[in-house]
């Protein structure tokens, strides 16, 4: 298991610096969320080999043919569920772990769920070193939610799916929200939210989002 | 013994060049197989050029080519260069979606491209010596080549349900070996031609052969799982399901329409339109891929609640208008959320109709229900029977733009009219696709609709139509009876969360509501179509849209093609300005094909004399002129018949191995028979072939729509039967312009040359006006390539 970079006056530049030209300037202004952004170490969540590019206006790999997203899109997307504080929000996708970081500093609670056992053990032990108590991680198919710590104020898929998962729809709160990249995985996405209003719901297109496609490397064994 | 190298390497040839074509198709796309056309032609005419270039810089060269020590060299070269081109296509890592961003990606694919065409060169080559040096023997050249080629055309087809692409390329590969080992390959007579004696190197040839076929043995035996395996482009639905954990292939079914993978895996979640107020769970599901794409899901459907789900589907809302249906027709082309929702309906009378044996098979083992394997459109015209409900569904390729080439007979005006002939006085037409934006397919679907409602004299048919969507698919509902009461789908739409796009008499306010775009773009632009038909001014109306938008006919099939090479900018910037969605538009790759076709081709046609010193060219304007045009002419005609085909077998594959094998046995027959013709008649057989291609020209489609009734085997034959006057007179013109237009060796491998370059363009060419123009006009063009033919012989003495 890896060692947990540590934070240095020139991460913490880089990060001011990512804050500023990348997400401020394009129109995120949720003050927790610029204040997440700029507390949490995006370069402890990316491979070592990739640390200099850690607050680049890209997404990186991060193995298992998954990707860290760009920072502008862990902003966004956080930005769109409208956090206020007090909510429970669960995560589809762990991934690295930084999403779940962003989300634990501007929420309550985070549960986050990742399927790829490797992902799942690596961002767990990224998590628990930075000291994020209020994540809970699970390895397990996130199609299916968490059941037991359900009803969510907010629901986080950050994977490209082509449709909305019905179990996950059912642990949304009255008035909660669930955003997701709808649509194609390899063409386009839109990056949707779905609002729960009593027994009816809304999706509205926020945005053309592209996540990196896999490519075949993604699928080498080796 | 030239002429069996000739006859083994063109069947080993077209071989290679199918199995190709299938390579690309499970490993890319389909429209990239016009790759293959352009390589295969390529290396053909490059054989006539390399004869060409030689000619004036060695002495005696033609004895040297032509001796049967050097057709045995390039025999084992081809063998060679077809079975390393192939692994290197396999396992090269080449990327065209990464073509605009990485440099090294057109060195791969130059690499793919040169190497691919080696064996088509040494085919190529080998022919045009046998051209080249034997005059008087045109027609047998001929003969051997073409009935070669057509054998080739049927290894693919007998082969392929028992060996795999990869082994199989590898196999084909060593055929034209065979010449080496044959007894009467007489080294004492050590040339085509001459009586010159060479020093018998049999024996090494025969090492080295054999030392080939045991190394492919190898590779067959301990490869066939990775280095000669062909795996499916990552981007394709296939290999993104295959990342799930605990996903397998349980079985794979090879043969000449497609690889088709069974899949099992505990995360398939198949639903498409599913309303978000579906609270329970779906059904367990397998799938089916078609070449790694085009998925079949097949639900478990252990009670009769395990279909419940259907009915919050957008399709389903179809099903609510006909009450107790009695009988319900499905027309399946992937997708599979169809079954159950005609299930969900409560019906004992489903009929599925599905075109691929394979699923067929797959459908009626699964849900044990009659499935009728024939083309929707076949069965449709044999049948009288009426339904209450048809439903067709077709959600197309995972990538947009893909199956721009598709030529499909799903939606075109006739289609349509053909379904609502078959429906009962209730009857209610489901067409359930993906949602695009710009606005197009539904546009399309909606002005198809009413182009064949019109036709059948229905008053107002804007009143026969609803379209209704989710945030990603689309369902158009036709009526036989007009919407009067619109209640229901107003009410199913609300119930659901669905939201209505057109209804008679809805207004804005009741559009956009769930599913909501910065617009209701679909809603606004079917509005102004039906409002254009209102006034007459529906042509106009397709004339200022940015995308190709104009209901498809038989003639003109081709339902997923939207663009407008007119605003092709605008297009650019409506997609996100992503040069890559561009890219994989079927339609812009075949621009890409011909504009590098035509640069390959003026670069062979002109290295000769470029090359050559002034006072040996030997080659006129009038023999070019000739060549271009009959080369031209028989592609055109065989890529007119492969497009009409495909409307009478319903399948693209099936009509192009009918077609070549038909056309290539039929023309070496001609061929053959050219040998009989004076000087005095070539003319008159060209003469002849025009007033054949006229006839044609005219009575082909109300042929083919008897045609299409009949049962299989009459189709079959009389398909080929009517391939017979065309093929027996299109291969005359060919091996009578070599034998008495021509004089000079190397004249006749620039004549081949010639062929191959105006096969190649009149090949991508046909591809571009069926598209725009409609599959006729290919004829057309046909029959103006031979007049021109015929002309430049008039104007020249024979």
């Amino acid at each position: 298991m890896g060692q947990v970079q540590k934070d240095t006056p020139q991460y913490q530049q880089a990060r001011e610096k990512m804050v500023l030209s990348q997400i401020s300037l394009r129109g995120i202004s949720d003050k927790k969320v610029l204040k997440a952004m700029s507390e949490v170490f995006r370069h402890s969540f990316v491979p070592k080999e990739l640390v200099s590019r850690a607050y680049a206006d890209h997404p990186l790999p991060i193995g298992e043919g998954q990707t860290i997203s760009q920072p502008y899109i862990v902003a966004l997307m956080t930005e769109s569920l409208k956090p206020k504080g007090p909510e429970r929000v669960l995560e589809i996708g762990t991934g690295s772990g930084y999403q779940a970081a962003i989300l634990a500093n501007v929420t309550k609670e985070v549960y986050t769920i990742e399927i790829k056992e490797k992902l799942y053990t690596k961002a767990n032990q990224i998590l628990r070193t930075l000291g994020f108590t209020n994540i809970k991680t699970r390895h397990s198919d996130g199609y299916f939610g968490w059941p037991e710590a359900a009803p969510f104020d907010c629901i986080m898929i950050t994977a490209a799916i082509d449709h909305i998962p019905p179990p996950l729809l059912k642990q949304l709160k009255d008035g909660g929200r669930l955003i997701l990249p709808l649509g194609n995985p390899f063409s386009y996405q839109n990056l949707s939210l779905v609002t729960k209003h009593g027994e009816d719901y809304t999706v509205k297109q926020i945005t053309g989002v592209l996540f990196v496609p896999m490519t075949g490397y993604a699928l080498d064994p080796n | 013994m030239i002429l069996t190298a000739v006859f083994l390497l063109s069947l080993s040839a077209l071989s290679f060049e199918i199995l190709l074509v299938r390579v690309f198709s499970i490993s890319q796309w389909n429209h990239l197989s016009f790759m293959v056309i352009s390589i295969t032609l390529f290396g053909f005419a490059a054989g006539g050029t390399f004869l060409n270039i030689i000619d004036t810089r060695k002495k005696n060269w033609e004895k040297h080519l032509s001796s049967f020590e050097n057709i045995h060299i390039f025999t084992i070269l081809f063998t060679l260069s077809a079975i390393i081109s192939f692994i290197v296509l396999n396992r090269i890592p080449l990327d065209y979606f990464r073509l605009p961003l990485e440099p090294i990606q057109a060195l791969y694919l130059l690499t793919v491209y040169l190497l691919l065409a080696l064996p088509f060169f040494f085919t190529g080559l080998v022919v045009s010596i046998a051209y080249a040096f034997m005059p008087e023997k045109t027609g047998f050249v001929y003969f051997a080549s073409m009935a070669g080629s057509a054998s080739g055309a049927i290894i693919p087809v007998m082969l392929l349900p028992f060996i795999c692409e990869g082994k199989l390329i590898i196999l084909s590969a060593l055929i034209p070996l065979a010449v080496i080992f044959l007894k009467n390959s007489n080294y004492t007579q050590g040339h085509i031609l001459t009586r010159r004696i060479f020093h018998p190197k049999r024996r090494y040839f025969r090492i080295v052969s054999l030392c080939i076929v045991i190394i492919a043995g190898i590779l067959i035996v301990k490869g066939g799982n990775t280095i000669v395996k062909v795996k499916p482009s990552p981007y394709k639905k296939l290999s993104q399901t295959l990342l799930f954990p605990h996903t397998r292939v349980t079985e794979t079914i090879n043969s000449i329409r497609g690889r088709f993978e069974n899949i099992e895996s505990p995360h398939l979640r198949f639903a498409p339109g599913l309303s978000l107020k579906y609270k329970g769970m779906l059904p367990d599901q397998t799938t089916t891929f078609r070449d790694g794409d085009n998925p079949l899901f097949l639900y478990q459907l252990k009670s009769k609640n395990d279909a419940q789900f259907s009915r919050f589907t957008l399709p389903y809302t179809g099903y609510l208008l006909a009450v107790h249906p009695k009988h319900i027709l499905v027309i399946q082309h992937g997708g599979g959320s169809a079954i159950p929702c005609a299930l969900a309906s409560g019906t004992v009378n489903i009929t599925i109709v599905e075109q691929h044996p394979q699923i067929a098979n797959r459908v009626q083992q699964h849900y044990k229900l009659p499935v009728i394997n024939q083309n929707p459109r076949t069965f449709l015209a044999r049948s009288d029977r009426r339904y209450d409900i048809i439903h067709i569904e077709n959600w197309g390729t995972s990538l947009p733009g893909s199956a721009a080439l598709t030529q499909d007979y799903f939606f075109t005006i006739e289609s349509f009219t053909q379904y609502f002939q078959h429906l009962s006085n209730n009857g209610i037409l489901i067409v359930s696709r993906l949602l695009l934006l710009p606005p197009s397919d539904a546009i399309r679907l909606w002005a198809t609709a009413h182009e064949s409602l019109r036709s059948l004299e229905i008053k107002n048919p804007e009143k026969h139509i609803a379209v209704l969507r989710n945030w990603n698919t689309f369902t158009m509902i036709v009526s036989v009876q007009p919407f009067n009461d619109t209640n229901v789908l107003q009410d199913v739409s609300r119930n659901l969360n669905f939201d209505l796009v057109y209804l008679p008499k809805i207004s804005k306010k009741n559009v956009n509501r769930f599913n909501i775009f910065d617009a209701p773009y679909h809603y606004i632009e079917i509005k102004r179509l039906a409002e254009a038909y209102r006034l007459g001014t529906e042509k106009t109306y397709f004339e200022n849209y940015p995308m190709d938008v104009f209901p498809q006919t038989d003639n003109r099939p081709f339902p997923y093609r939207f663009l407008k090479w007119s605003r092709l900018k605008a297009l650019y910037k409506m997609t996100g300005s992503r040069f890559y969605s561009l890219f994989m538009s079927g339609e812009i790759v075949v621009s890409v094909v011909l504009i590098e076709a035509l640069g390959i081709s003026i670069l062979l046609l002109i290295l000769p004399f470029i090359t050559t010193l002034k006072e040996n060219r030997k080659f006129y304007f009038s023999h070019m002129l000739y060549f271009l045009a009959v080369g031209s002419g028989f592609m055109f005609i065989e890529l007119f018949f492969i497009k009409e085909y495909i409307f009478v077998f319903g399948d693209p594959v099936i009509s192009l191995t009918v077609v070549i094998t038909g056309l290539l046995v039929f023309s070496a027959f001609g061929g053959y028979w050219s040998q009989r013709i004076s000087a005095k008649n070539f003319p008159i057989a060209i003469a002849a072939l025009i007033v054949i291609l006229m006839c044609m020209f005219f009575i082909f489609n109300p042929i083919m729509n008897s045609v299409i009734q009949l049962n299989q085997f009459l189709r079959y034959t009389l398909s080929l039967l009517l391939l017979i006057p065309p093929g027996f007179l299109m291969g005359l013109p060919f091996p009578l312009g070599m034998r008495y237009i021509l004089n000079l060796p190397a004249q006749r491998a620039y004549a081949w040359t010639i062929n191959g370059c105006a096969s190649v363009l009149a090949s991508i060419v046909s591809a571009q006006i069926a598209l725009g123009l409609g599959i006729s006009v290919i004829m057309i063009l046909a029959i103006s390539a031979y007049f021109l033919a015929f002309i430049t012989l008039c104007f020249k003495k024979v």
